[in-house]
């Protein structure tokens, strides 16, 4: 038996992440991702290659057993809807209840973004989203499910964003894990990755920081912490564009905890809109955040932010200092936009920007030199005055801790998905060379074949076991002989051997019997052949080998 | 391979990692008997069991009988083999159990290395790798072992150290680079599994882990310097903790460092020091404080920030008195910066324009603290000339620091003195050797003398004229009395007769020297008191009340006027200012005078001959009408409140016989304006003391100021402990005229009390004056 893994999306790139697995006839698919910077057919996965790996079948819902999305992010969810309501699959969808409740936000906002603002046709209707959700069975952490006669999967926690998970799936005796995005070291509200040691064939893991080794986040804090605490003592104003979810609550959580323990004033702004619902569901999904939110909520929630208040468009041209943050994260538009048009121009203010900016956007322009005028359309341009702070805060898990994870769960086979080619190369190396594991990284629309080992069950026969048992007995006494001469060392190899003979029939279960057993079975008798032990040797060599043996003791 | 590490070290036994035959190694377990070793072998053979329940509670007796046994023995090292066969099992609490048998067997090689005083590095290298390895297990609890069985390791290699700090492969051909190549570790093992084992535990989930790590972090600093140096950083990012017990913990960590000298702050840290000594939480803060007692700051520049952020803190909390403690330990650590400081603190405190008044400000005292801590620093040998203002200041506050002087406070105290040139130390030492109790410093014994000498002075001369005085004011009181019957009752009258008569009597009885005060005088001094406290302790006075005001205040000093029957030139002077005043407000014809403010002033004008007065008073005082006043807008009263932070008579503060002490104030008033002048009374026994307060280095507005402020109490008695008696007074502007002696330092004018007396206790640290 073998495993078959169909990359469809996340080869050696990041974006539109889905992965098909084979195992054992059943076919799995693990995300239903789109690519973000596609506009084209390129932008989903190209499904086709499902059915042509599948020639018993037409239909995506019998040649699938199951979907399972591993977070809301777009990249891992995106098609998803189409992939229901316009290739028409009907057969289960699994995902924890964080994502399900999420992902239709996310779901519908880029829908919108696609049609509304760059007039796009549309892929899919809202109602398709909510049809389409309609279909997902949430699951739980650890929570086993059987998914047909032979598949079960269980859901592990992987930090990464609220409600993201690892997929550990299982057919027969062929086990897997799929990691979805991860990220081993805990942030401020959400937890590290945490799984079981299994037994396991395969690791598909993700890859985004193959190479890179990153530092502690305490310094990354201390910086931006303090950036924005000059900016406000003197009185000026902070903008931070975030995205909705993950970004903007952990950054509240940070500020909201400086501000405590500093004593600080000056009011936090949330812009309106998706933040305002997000934190909502924050509030509601305690339960998959970190262990410190969790210690604490019956306290005080921490999605309650004492120093944050809501933010009035009236705001803006208020004097005084103030941090807001506003959405969305690159400036590409919006209310972040509307604001960085305002403050931009002082050199009181800041603005912080994420680690990664799409090419295009403001927050591009920013990062990329100083820049001192940014043209927003042919007729407006903007002084740029105000300082800018790069804050890198990724809930990606970096090189040593994919290391890490591969080391504690060691499988036999490891993929990578989700990353660069090159680093992945890298990655690929380590992997091979210090861990001892063979990995692959294939690219978009390659299959993979990776043979599982296969257990199998044997009777034995009872003359079997009671000679064992004899062996074992006649073993011990000579133990016992040891332990009276109080002699210690043998005790940690205790390898109990007992010889017998596999006989494996058609159409009968295989089974283990004794030499005696066997002979009756065949009906004839023991023939014995004795050798005569010849070997060639040069008695010089060996005495000195002999005289080495012993100076060496 | 096994044979090989048997042969190439004559120590007595190895481990021996699992699946290996070799049986070479002497084991020497002949001492222990034959107990342990069927325990062990029974433990180890159910170790290799089907069930995980069973293994991990074979592995728990394992390590029972580890820590039974004795350091030599083969038991430990068939344990040891045992827990690392299981240390990657798929069951979590047999991984801990693991672990936790692991750091017991290290103890005992370690135990066993220090008897036979052969190390062997190599071994405790290998167990430091496999416990590292297990630091960044998925389970909570494992890791926290693992950290916990790190922290009990000794003699670890500085390579695999240093490799434990930092994530990234340190690639060197020491340390665990010797390891690789002696290719002993199981191919595991290789990898480097301790890279970064710290930076993730103190970034870790769960708080108990981070506690761990940090724990651990402090506890292998005395291995290598460079290590620790190294743990530093981590251990400053563990400041930013957002749980409260690792804060604690790393101070914690940090103050035991410094204990053993492995702490060596650099300038990056500082900020750090800083930010944790204005942190929220009292007990941070003074654990921060603490291990800033300890380091060992190289540069100034990180001193003087040290000393910053310490003044800050006092500013900011300062209940907390300990911080003089430590800014003296801070400045005897580190002498010759001590000395800088007190220079410039001298050459500061002699630009200041009023050299009493800065001893308010908490930088100022804190400063003093440090420049005297100077001298008792281990750098004596160098020669630091602290100018003796330094410590002719600073001698209030030692009460604070006594604690950190500890038993050396007399010594230290003849140091402190000799140089500032205070005449009152010594004697007040001496005096107290000799047991007396009289003891006073010589400069208000002086001052007090000269006052006594001088009042008696006085009093002789005043004798005769207040006898006359007092027999002729009885005779016009009783007169006055007679003109009084119209308005008042004929009890009131009765009873002022009488109090003439028993005064007559007494003047009679006792010579004029014990002239006690009269009901009477009680009377015109309460009456002054009242008409005094209306005219300054009320602010918002429209114009006719204040009229009203100054001829009530005339009136009371023709009162006095004729009790005394004669017109001293004060006196006269006193009532041409009240007239001048009375005019000045009614120039502009908003009010009108009175009939009786009228009448005496032309009085005043025409009869004032040689600067007497020759006018019959009661006359004005037949003319007097209270006017009832009808609008009396809006009144603010002048009142204050006095403060002393955490004394009562449980918790006296510190104070040493003779020298003087300290007292810091909290003082808030209200409705008093900047060009009032207010006084702070303190008495204890019989010595006054009066301090001004400087209304400027008050904070706030008109309303209220509030002010926290230290002054000195000079004269503390000789004696286990006393109360002072202080209270807030306002001096009532009466012009250029001085009523009372100046010569005392106090107040020129009459004053009226602000607020109640409130008592501080003190009590002294000396233990010679208790016995």
């Amino acid at each position: 038996m073998a495993i078959e893994c169909l990359v469809l999306g996340a080869g050696q790139e990041v974006g539109k992440s889905c992965v098909v697995v084979t195992i054992g006839g059943k076919r799995i698919m693990f995300d239903c991702g789109m690519h973000m910077g596609y506009h084209d057919c390129n932008r989903y996965p190209d499904f086709a290659r499902i059915l042509a790996a599948a020639p018993e079948t037409t239909d995506f819902t019998s040649a699938i057993s199951c979907v399972i999305i591993t977070h809301f992010h777009l990249d891992h969810i995106g098609a998803l809807p189409y992939f229901t309501e316009v290739c028409g699959y009907h057969g289960p969808i699994y995902m924890t209840y964080p994502t399900k409740a999420l992902a239709p936000l996310m779901l519908e906002d880029y829908r919108k973004v696609m049609v509304d603002q760059r007039g796009e046709e549309e892929q899919y209707s809202y109602e398709d989203i909510l049809r389409c959700m309609k279909k997902v069975i949430p699951v739980d952490l650890k929570q086993t499910i059987q998914v047909n006669r032979d598949l079960v999967i269980r859901a592990y926690y992987a930090g990464h964003v609220l409600g993201a998970a690892m997929v550990y799936a299982k057919v027969g005796d062929a086990a897997m894990v799929y990691t979805g995005d991860y990220n081993m070291t805990p942030d401020r509200h959400l937890g590290a990755a945490q799984i079981e040691r299994l037994k396991l064939d395969l690791l598909i893991t993700e890859s985004t920081y193959a190479k890179t080794i990153r530092d502690s986040k305490h310094a990354r804090e201390r910086e931006f912490l303090k950036a924005v605490h000059k900016c406000v003592s003197e009185g000026g104003k902070v903008l931070i564009p975030t995205f909705a979810l993950g970004r903007a609550q952990e950054l509240c959580i940070l500020l909201d905890d400086y501000w405590e323990r500093m004593n600080l004033k000056i009011p936090i702004y949330f812009s309106a809109g998706l933040t305002i619902q997000a934190n909502m569901y924050y509030k509601m999904l305690i339960g998959w955040t970190s262990q410190k939110i969790k210690d604490s909520y019956t306290v005080q929630n921490p999605f309650d932010f004492k120093h944050v208040c809501h933010f009035e468009r009236s705001f803006i041209n208020d004097p005084g200092p103030c941090v807001l943050f506003a959405t969305p994260g690159m400036i590409s538009g919006g209310f972040s936009l509307e604001v960085f048009k305002r403050w931009a121009t002082s050199d009181k203010n800041l603005v912080t920007l994420p680690g990664y900016c799409v090419a295009g956007t403001i927050g591009h322009k920013l990062m990329s030199g100083k820049p001192t005028r940014i043209d927003i359309d042919k007729d407006t341009h903007v002084d740029v005055r105000c300082q800018i702070h790069q804050l890198s805060f990724s809930p990606h898990t970096d090189s040593k801790g994919i290391m890490d994870l591969t080391e504690f769960l060691s499988p036999n086979h490891v993929i990578l998905v989700h990353g660069e080619k090159p680093q992945m190369a890298f990655l690929k190396d380590r992997i091979e060379s210090e861990l001892g594991m063979s990995c692959y990284y294939p690219a978009n629309n390659e299959t993979v074949s990776i043979p599982t080992t296969q257990n199998m069950k044997i009777s034995a026969t009872e003359k079997f076991i009671t000679n064992c048992a004899a062996l074992q007995a006649r073993d011990s006494l000579q133990k016992s002989d040891l332990i009276s001469s109080i002699h210690l060392s043998g005790v940690n190899e205790d390898e109990r051997l007992a010889e017998g003979i596999l006989l494996m029939e058609k159409s009968k279960a295989p089974k283990i019997l004794c030499e005696d057993e066997f002979l009756k079975l065949l009906g004839t008798d023991r023939h014995s052949v004795q050798f005569e032990p010849l070997l060639p040797s040069r008695i010089e060599e060996a005495e000195a080998a002999i005289v080495d043996d012993l100076t060496s003791e | 391979m096994d044979g090989s590490l048997a042969s190439s070290d004559p120590g007595p036994s190895f481990a021996k990692p699992p699946g290996s035959s070799g049986d070479s190694g002497p084991c020497a377990s002949r001492s222990s008997g034959p107990g342990p070793e069927v325990e062990v072998r029974a433990l180890v053979s159910m170790a290799g069991g089907l069930y995980p329940l069973a293994r991990a509670e074979a592995l728990r007796g394992l390590a029972a009988v580890v820590e039974k046994v004795g350091t030599s023995g083969g038991a430990v090292e068939c344990c040891y083999g045992c827990a690392v066969e299981l240390l990657r099992d798929e069951d979590q609490s047999i991984r801990l159990a693991a672990v936790r048998l692991i750091g017991l067997c290290a103890e005992k090689f370690a135990g066993r290395e220090e008897v036979s005083g052969i190390g062997n590095g190599d071994q405790m290298d290998l167990i430091f790798l496999q416990l590292s390895s297990t630091a960044r297990d998925m389970c909570m609890q494992v890791r926290i072992e693992a950290f916990n069985g790190l922290a009990k390791m000794q003699r670890v290699s500085e390579g695999v150290l240093l490799q434990s700090l930092s994530k990234k492969v340190i690639r060197t051909d020491t340390g665990s680079g010797s390891i690789c190549k002696a290719n002993k570790l199981p191919p595991k093992l290789i990898f480097p599994c301790a890279a970064g084992i710290f930076a993730h535990g103190i970034e870790d989930e769960f708080y108990q882990v981070r506690i761990a790590a940090c724990k651990t972090l402090g506890a292998l600093a005395k291995f290598s310097g460079q290590y620790a140096q190294k743990a530093l950083d981590l251990l400053m990012d563990m400041m930013n903790d957002d749980t409260e017990a690792v804060r604690l913990q790393t101070l914690q960590t940090l103050f035991n460092m410094a204990t053993y000298g492995y702490l060596s702050v650099q300038e990056k840290h500082m900020h750090m020091f800083l930010a944790t000594l204005i942190d929220a939480n009292a007990i941070v803060r003074n654990a921060a404080r603490k291990i800033l007692g300890l380091v060992n700051l190289p540069k100034l520049q990180m001193f003087r920030s040290a000393l910053d952020g310490l003044i800050t803190s006092l500013e900011k909390n300062p209940e907390e008195q300990d911080i003089y403690s430590i800014l003296f330990s801070i400045g005897k650590n580190h002498g010759s910066f001590s000395a800088n400081v007190a220079k410039h603190l001298a050459k500061e405190i002699s630009t200041a324009p009023n050299g009493e008044l800065i001893l308010d400000k908490h930088r100022i005292q804190a400063l003093l603290i440090v420049s005297i801590s100077a001298p008792v620093s281990a750098d004596k040998h160098k020669k630091l000339d602290i100018p003796s203002v330094i410590f002719s200041h600073a001698i209030p506050l030692l009460g604070r620091i006594s604690s950190a002087l500890g038993e050396d406070i007399i010594k230290d105290l003849s140091y402190l003195c000799h140089p500032s040139g205070m005449p009152f130390a010594e004697k007040g030492l001496m005096s107290g050797e000799g047991g007396r109790s009289e003891f006073w410093s010589v400069e208000t014994m002086r001052g007090t003398h000269a006052l006594i000498e001088k009042t008696r002075k006085e009093t002789n001369c005043s004798d005769e004229v207040l006898i006359m005085g007092s027999m002729r004011l009885m005779l016009e009181t009783v007169e006055e009395t007679w003109a009084m019957r119209e308005s008042c009752g004929i009890e009131e009258i009765r009873t002022i007769l009488r109090t003439c008569k028993e005064e007559v009597k007494l003047i009679q009885l006792e010579n004029s020297y014990a002239i006690g005060p009269t009901s009477l005088d009680i009377l015109l001094e309460k009456l002054d008191t009242y008409v005094r406290r209306m005219k300054c302790c009320y602010t918002g006075l429209n114009r006719e009340l204040e009229v009203q005001v100054l001829e009530l205040v005339l009136l009371a000093n023709l009162f006095r006027l004729s009790k005394f029957g004669v017109c001293s030139k004060l006196m006269l002077d006193k009532l041409h200012w009240i007239i001048n005043q009375l005019d000045g407000l009614c120039a502009d014809g908003s009010c009108e005078f009175s009939d009786f403010s009228n009448t005496v002033k032309q009085t005043f004008d025409a009869n004032v001959i040689d600067g007497t007065l020759v006018v019959d008073i009661c006359n004005f005082l037949k003319i007097f009408r209270l006017k009832p006043a009808k609008d009396f807008g809006m009144l603010n009263a002048a009142s204050a409140v006095l403060q002393v932070l955490g004394n009562n008579s449980e918790n006296p503060l510190p104070y040493i016989c003779g020298l003087p002490v300290g007292v810091s104030f909290d003082i808030s008033l209200s409705n008093i304006s900047g060009h009032d002048r207010i006084w702070i009374r303190m008495n204890s026994g019989q010595s006054i003391q009066h301090a001004f307060l400087e209304l400027s280095c008050f904070e706030g507005n008109d309303e209220v100021k509030s002010c926290s402020t230290v002054i000195p109490f000079y004269a503390t008695p000789l004696a286990c402990s006393f109360v002072l008696r202080v209270c807030l007074v306002i001096e009532c502007p009466s012009g250029s005229i001085c009523t009372h002696y100046e010569e005392h330092g106090g107040p020129r004018d009459s004053v009226v009390q602000l607020c109640d007396e409130l008592n501080v206790y003190l009590v002294s640290t000396d233990t010679e004056c208790k016995n």
